[in-house]
């Protein structure tokens, strides 16, 4: 609204991209842990559990990545749709991946709780 | 009826995308599409209709953005596991055709590794030919003189450097050698950061 303060929703959108950037990849191993998926139940899941919407096209080279990485393996299944899904799965190391990078993620996250704490209540 | 058309038309998309993912071996790109293929149905929900197919196909994007994030990223996960200067040269020309960027990229890595051989053999040369390797210089008509650095033999040439052509040779190959390298890591991660920003 006011004109002076144009840029400033711009340089939060841009942050606010690199830190879903940053928690995407666990995300999505977070997401695989309790069972296989395909790549469209993992956007939609992103979507509906996370409220983490992506670019379609942006999960199959992050998944082609976790699988180079070997956290991920994939394989075709012909299913009752009527055409094959390629699903994904957690391997053994991104077992132990996922839940090394969520201990780091929640340490993380607490500490900078306890920085925003005071800000609560506090009228800017 | 409707369906087909909604299948011939994601069969085009699909064809579009394989030809943009010209720089990656059959089966990679077999997979890529084959997995594309099966997202776009999936979304359809058993109703290809030209209408739904158009929907799922404008969410991944044109064909040349959806393989433009495809290979950068493939290139860039190679990259993290081995970055000789070998897989560094492949990765920058996989990723030549996709951008005018990726072509000067292109370009710039195969003239420094040409130049940097072309310093590296002189300098070598030296040790075999002595007479006829080194910094070359000879007037022309007009006066001005002309210089090559190299292995040659020319009639009024006069020979600069001696000896000392073959630490400069060498010194000079590896610094534009490493130099070459290192640009081409920089424009791998650059093409890809360019292709995210582009779908995010």
């Amino acid at each position: 609204m006011n004109p002076n303060r144009n840029e400033l929703p711009d340089d939060l959108g841009k942050w606010e991209v690199q830190v879903r950037k940053g928690g995407l990849g666990l995300a999505v191993l977070a997401i695989l842990w309790p069972e296989k998926l395909y790549g469209l139940e993992i956007l939609r899941r992103l979507d509906s559990q996370a409220g983490m919407s992506i670019p379609e096209g942006t999960i199959y080279p992050l998944l082609s990545r976790l699988k180079a990485q070997g956290l991920v393996e994939s394989e075709w299944v012909e299913a009752g749709a009527g055409h094959p899904r390629k699903y994904y799965r957690l391997t053994e190391p991104g077992r132990r991946r996922v839940r090394e990078m969520a201990l780091s993620w929640r340490a993380f996250a607490q500490g900078l709780e306890r920085l925003l704490a005071p800000l609560e209540g506090d009228p800017a | 009826m409707s369906n087909d058309a909604g299948k011939a038309h994601l069969e085009t998309y699909l064809h579009q995308v394989r030809r943009n993912l010209g720089g990656l071996p059959a089966a990679e790109s077999d997979e890529i599409v084959a997995e594309l293929r099966s997202h776009v149905l999936d979304r359809v929900e058993g109703a290809p209709t030209p209408q739904r197919v158009e929907e799922a196909i404008a969410a991944l994007g044109s064909p040349r953005e959806v393989a433009r994030i495809n290979l950068t990223e493939r290139v860039a996960v190679e990259l993290e596991a081995d970055r000789s200067p070998l897989t560094v040269l492949r990765g920058v020309a996989r990723l030549a055709g996709l951008s005018l960027y990726g072509m000067f990229a292109g370009l710039v890595s195969f003239t420094g590794y040409v130049l940097a051989a072309g310093f590296l053999i002189t300098a070598i040369s030296k040790l075999i030919s002595r007479t006829r390797a080194g910094l070359w210089r000879w007037p022309d008509d007009h006066g001005a003189y002309h210089y090559v650095m190299g292995v040659t033999n020319h009639p009024q040439g006069q020979e600069l450097l001696g000896w000392w052509v073959v630490p400069i040779g060498l010194g000079l190959a590896v610094l534009l050698g490493w130099l070459t390298w290192r640009f081409g890591i920089f424009s791998v991660r650059h093409m890809r950061r360019t292709a995210q920003r582009g779908r995010a």
